[in-house]
Parts: C-alpha cells; sequence; structure tokens
C-alpha cells in the first residue's frame, strides 16, 4: 500500500523548497477540506500556506484542470498522479501550457478511494496506472508488482450490446443529467471559452435537462475528447447523479489507439491524433 | 391525531395516495435517493437519509412549460400550459426541506408578483413532513442545527411522518393534513405508547446534533458586506472551484431561472429553466459585457445571496444547511466552512 504520510511531507518539503527559491510562484496540490476525507484542490502561494497541504487517498482530484487558469508563462509546480500527468502532457501537445513553465511533482499511488462509495478507485473507472508517465521530482516510490488490469476491460459488458441496445443504454443514462455541467468543468481537457453548448449563436442544443438536448451535449462533449481523453475518471466522479461517462470516452479512446496506435497524453513528443496525419494511419473509418 | 402503519406496507398507503392525486415520493436511483413521481407503488421506498436533488422540483420543476406556439401564426392561437389542478402529495420530506418552502414562497408567493405556477402546486400539495431517523449517524455535510432546524421538527408540514422501529407514525399538523389523514383507510390509529413515543422523538429530535455554528443573520449579512472587496479572502475560498452548476441545483433554496425559446421545425416552446449563478454565461450581457468574468465573483455572489442581501431583503438567510450543496461538490467547496471563515476573517 502506498506511504501517504510519506508522500504527504515530500510534497509539502518540495513545495517549501520550490517556493523559497522562487523557482515557482504557485504550487498545485491538495489540501484540508472540512474534514480528513473531503480534502480540496489547493493552490500554495507562500511557504506560510505549506502546512495547509496533505495527501491521503481522498485527493482523486486531477490538478491539471486548473493549468490554463493561469497565464501563458506563469512558473507551476503540480502535483500529478498517474493520470494527471497524461493530462499535462496532453495540454502540452496542445500548447496550453509549456513543459519549461511546469514542476511536475510526479506521485506513484496505489489503492486512491472515491470517497461517496469508500470504493479503491481502479481500472474500472480510470486508467488503472499507478505511476505518472511524467514528472521531474518524484514523491514515493514507484508502485510495482500490483495487478495490470487494461483500462478497457471494463467495456466488455458494453460491447455486448447491438448498436440498439447502446442507444437505450445511452438514452436513459443522459435522461438522468441534470445539465450542471461538472463534467466538463471537472475535465482538464475541456477548457473550450465558450463551451459550444454556452453558445447562442447558433444554439446547439436546448437548455433544459431533456433529450435531445442531453444527448447533443454529451455526444459532442464525448466527440470533442475523442483521442484527448486521458482516462482520469473525474467527469464521473464529478457526476451528482453518476451517470457512467467514463464507458464512453474507453470505448472512443480504445477505437483511436486502435486505429492510430497512440494513447492520449503518453509522450510530449506525440502530436494528438486528431490534428496529426501519418501516411500509415488507419482508413478504417472510411472504410 | 396520529395514525400508523407498518413500513413494510408503505406501498399500501402509497396506492391509496395515487388514488386520490399524483404521490411524489422518494425512490431509488443508483447514486442515491431522489424524488419521483410514483407510479407503481412499491418504488417508495423510505430507506434514505436524504435525496440527492432537493424536493424544490414538486413546486419549481427543472424545467417548465409556459408557452407553445406556432412560428409565423398570430400570438391568439399560441397556447398557454396550464398546472394540472390534481392534489399532490409530497411524501417523506425532512425538516429543513420542508422549512426551504417557506423561504422559496417569499420570491414564487409574497415578493409582490405571484407565481402562479409555484402557488397553484403549492396550494395543491399536501407535505408530509418526515423525521431524520435519529439512530442514523448525521451526514457530516449537515449544518441545518446552525439554522435553527432540528432533526424532527413538523413546523411546515401538513403531516408529520416518525419511524418507530417497523412502524411509521403519522401525525397531523394542519387542518389540510387532518382532513386527509382521515381519508387514508389502511393506516390504524396510534395507541398511547405511540403518542408518548412521538412526543418524544420530537424532543430528542434536538439532541441529535449536525454541525454547529452560531450564524446571527444579521452580524453574517454585514460582515459579508464588509469584506466584499477582500478578493484575497474571495480568491482564497473560491480556489477549487469549478464553476459548475452542482450546489445550486441540488440546493433547495436557489431559485435562479432562464427564460428560453425551444424552436425547431416551425414550432416553438418558451419555457423556464434552472439557472445557475456559478455558471460563466449567467451574467452575460448582450453587449458581450460579463461583470463576473472570475469564478471568485461567482462564488462570491452566490454566499452573499444567501447570506446577506436575502437577510437585507427578505429578513432570512436563505439556506436551509441541508448539506445537498457539499456532498455534491466535486471538490468538496462547504458553504458552512466558507460561511465560517468570513465570520472570522
Amino acid at each position: 500500500m502506498t506511504d501517504f504520510k510519506k508522500i504527504e511531507e515530500n510534497l509539502k518539503k518540495e513545495a517549501k523548497r520550490l517556493l523559497e527559491s522562487g523557482e515557482v510562484t504557485v504550487v498545485l496540490a491538495y489540501g484540508k477540506g472540512f474534514d480528513e476525507q473531503h480534502p480540496m484542490p489547493y493552490a500554495t502561494k507562500s511557504v506560510a500556506d505549506v502546512d495547509n497541504i496533505v495527501f491521503n487517498e481522498y485527493c482523486n482530484y486531477n490538478m491539471a484542470r486548473y493549468l490554463v487558469r493561469y497565464p501563458q508563462g506563469t512558473k507551476i509546480a503540480i502535483a500529478v498522479k498517474a493520470a494527471d500527468s497524461r493530462a499535462v502532457i496532453q495540454l502540452i501537445q496542445e500548447e496550453k501550457v509549456k513543459r519549461e513553465n511546469l514542476v511536475l511533482l510526479g506521485i506513484p499511488v496505489f489503492g486512491m478511494k472515491n470517497p461517496k462509495t469508500g470504493e479503491v478507485i481502479d481500472s474500472k473507472t480510470t486508467s488503472g496506472m499507478y505511476n505518472p508517465v511524467l514528472y521531474d521530482i518524484l514523491l514515493g516510490d514507484e508502485v510495482h508488482g500490483q495487478k495490470i488490469v487494461s483500462p478497457y476491460d471494463v467495456l466488455a459488458q458494453y460491447e455486448v450490446l447491438d448498436k440498439d441496445a447502446r442507444w437505450e443504454f445511452w438514452k436513459e443514462q443522459f435522461d438522468k443529467c441534470i445539465r450542471c455541467y461538472a463534467c466538463r468543468k471537472a475535465c482538464p481537457m475541456c477548457y473550450c471559452d465558450p463551451c459550444f453548448i454556452d453558445q447562442n449563436k447558433p444554439k446547439w442544443a436546448d437548455k433544459a435537462p431533456q433529450s435531445p438536448g442531453n444527448m447533443m451535449y454529451h455526444l459532442t462533449r464525448f466527440h470533442h475528447l475523442a483521442g484527448r481523453c486521458i482516462d482520469c475518471g473525474e467527469c464521473s466522479r464529478a457526476c451528482p447523479v453518476d451517470i457512467p461517462l467514463y464507458l464512453f470516452h474507453k470505448k472512443v479512446s480504445k477505437e483511436c489507439e486502435e486505429m492510430f496506435n497512440q494513447a492520449a497524453g503518453m509522450s510530449i513528443e506525440d502530436k494528438p491524433v486528431l490534428v496529426n496525419f501519418r501516411v500509415e494511419d488507419s482508413d478504417k473509418i472510411l472504410e | 391525531m396520529l395514525k400508523k402503519t407498518a413500513i413494510e406496507k408503505i406501498s399500501e398507503l402509497a396506492a391509496v395516495l395515487m388514488d386520490k392525486g399524483s404521490l411524489l415520493a422518494p425512490v431509488k436511483e443508483v447514486s442515491g435517493h431522489n424524488f419521483a413521481e410514483i407510479k407503481d407503488p412499491q418504488k417508495v421506498d423510505l430507506n434514505f437519509y436524504n435525496t440527492i436533488i432537493s424536493p424544490k422540483g414538486a413546486f419549481f420543476p427543472h424545467k417548465e412549460d409556459f408557452i407553445k406556439y406556432k412560428i409565423g401564426k398570430p400570438v391568439s392561437e399560441a397556447e398557454l400550459t396550464e398546472v394540472d389542478p390534481k392534489p399532490v402529495f409530497l411524501f417523506g420530506v425532512r425538516p429543513c426541506d420542508v422549512k426551504s418552502f417557506s423561504i422559496m414562497d417569499i420570491h414564487f408567493n409574497a415578493a409582490g408578483i405571484v407565481d402562479p405556477y409555484w402557488s397553484q402546486r403549492r396550494k395543491a400539495t399536501t407535505i408530509f413532513g418526515y423525521a431524520y431517523d435519529l439512530n442514523q449517524p448525521v451526514d457530516p455535510a449537515d449544518f441545518y442545527n446552525s439554522l435553527g432546524i432540528y432533526a424532527a421538527d413538523p413546523e411546515g408540514s401538513d403531516i408529520f411522518m416518525v419511524k418507530k422501529d417497523k412502524d411509521l407514525l403519522l401525525k397531523s399538523i394542519t387542518p389540510k393534513g387532518e382532513e386527509i389523514l382521515a381519508k387514508l383507510n389502511t393506516l390504524i390509529d396510534a395507541g398511547k405508547d405511540d403518542e408518548k413515543y412521538y412526543e418524544e422523538t420530537l424532543q430528542k429530535g434536538k439532541e441529535y446534533k449536525t454541525r454547529f455554528l452560531c450564524i446571527d443573520q444579521d452580524v453574517i449579512a454585514k460582515k459579508l458586506e464588509a469584506i466584499f472587496h477582500n478578493n484575497d479572502f474571495w480568491t482564497k475560498v473560491s480556489f477549487a472551484c469549478l464553476s459548475c452548476g452542482a450546489c445550486t441545483f441540488v440546493c433547495p433554496n436557489c431559485y435562479c431561472f432562464d427564460i428560453c425559446d425551444d424552436t425547431m421545425f416551425g414550432k416553438g416552446t418558451r419555457r423556464r429553466v434552472w439557472d445557475a449563478c456559478m455558471f460563466t454565461d449567467f451574467t452575460l450581457e448582450a453587449s458581450g459585457h460579463n461583470p463576473r468574468t472570475q469564478v471568485f465573483q461567482r462564488l462570491r455572489q452566490k454566499i452573499n445571496h444567501k447570506y446577506s442581501y436575502h437577510v437585507k431583503k427578505y429578513g432570512v438567510i436563505s439556506c436551509v444547511g441541508c448539506g445537498r450543496c457539499t456532498r455534491s461538490c466535486p471538490v468538496n467547496i462547504d458553504i458552512y466552512s466558507i460561511v465560517e471563515e468570513a465570520l472570522k476573517a
């Protein structure tokens, strides 16, 4: 099991060092919430605030979500778990942030929990990776020897459904949607301003929480994230009515990976699949 | 009048109520319980702590159609949508949520303009309040005690219900409740010990402690006014905020809405839809100017509206401490902690 206390100490230590030396102006990590099970995303701007930093099994937040709020050029240190590091890589690929402005505090972790259910978060709702893909400083020991489960295994129950059954499945799920937009707001890749759903010239979908508006919103969002979703599972965790958004994202990611042989956010050398053309790219989509 | 029924026979009671009107009651969904119109009496499930979304939708639905029209046709051909006058039974509402209805009445019924949709529904609805189960632990997010509400307060309910082991005790509070209760023939008369248990529960409800903070409404209202320009404070408490609308949509006291036209294939509907002050486009003006572009401005607005402007304008805090916003927040923003911090600031 991951030594959460040790990671917390290292996080504080590094945050202090980075702020003191002036290497960064802000450290994006986790802070105290109203109780231990409910920590919060936290931005440390001064050494005096470093003591408020915490790390425990409920610090699920993908801090990459907050990167785009800062003006380009801001020197930022950011705590990244496995999926979070992929989000940072993807943002670098999309030129939303620059590598040289970031200090990545890598957190290898196994045993993160969903505070709502108490369940361990694994490859069912996220990529199920344990070690950050990219980091400058590692805050704990790398996790090895845990069972590696493909993040796409969970799709098996969904893929047996035929076209009509899938349509019914998603129709039912989207009927639950209350259009609070927590999913897009929790998503590190949803940085469009304005989001298409907020536009009213043209108005892409009705504002009321009903189909076809709900369908329009979710299906469009799913496709805007094709080849970009890094499978952190934050959209599903943020959803107050528990729509299993991760299923659709995983399905699209799987197809993308099969067609283009590239998973999102795995290397800063990559280009996002849908803005890149390679002669050897699959023509499956045209067949 | 005190009546009772076995909780396992709750579907019989539900069937009787469905016979007399429409029944809105908690049903179990994947993510938890929510109020829904009951089609199958077996679905009523009282084994819940509180619903994810507040019952405000019973009077102020998430979407409400006002007018249906055809483009290019004269206004006289447009159809007004009427509220169904059928009696409604809103079953199993927690005391803090019952309290929220009286606060919402200010906006829809008493602040100068009467909203016909809200008031017609209010009149047609009988509220069955339901005490929290005092044997279950309090959710850490709740803080209704701080707003002067207790776990077994019958105030505002027409009929108040208390769980007694395997039975449900139903007490009429208002004449409307008494009339309904007398007609519910699946109920049996309660005995002396039930009377005693009911009274005791109301008392014990005061000992069922949620988080508590001494909130004097005039003090907090003034304090928030004083720190309005303290950007450091607001940026700090709102850093984590994602600016989604989850908190406002689950809240029993948020009442902002948008009126929009949905037109397609020559047909149109003008409807009211819940809106949220946390959305970026909430204050976007036609000129393109937006007075609240920053997250902290929007969160500040939310807190100030509930704990400051509302006190000054209507003399009451627009929050009942049900804890829903805290529970539903993807990043655990806690309005109670913000109020606590504000008092210290």
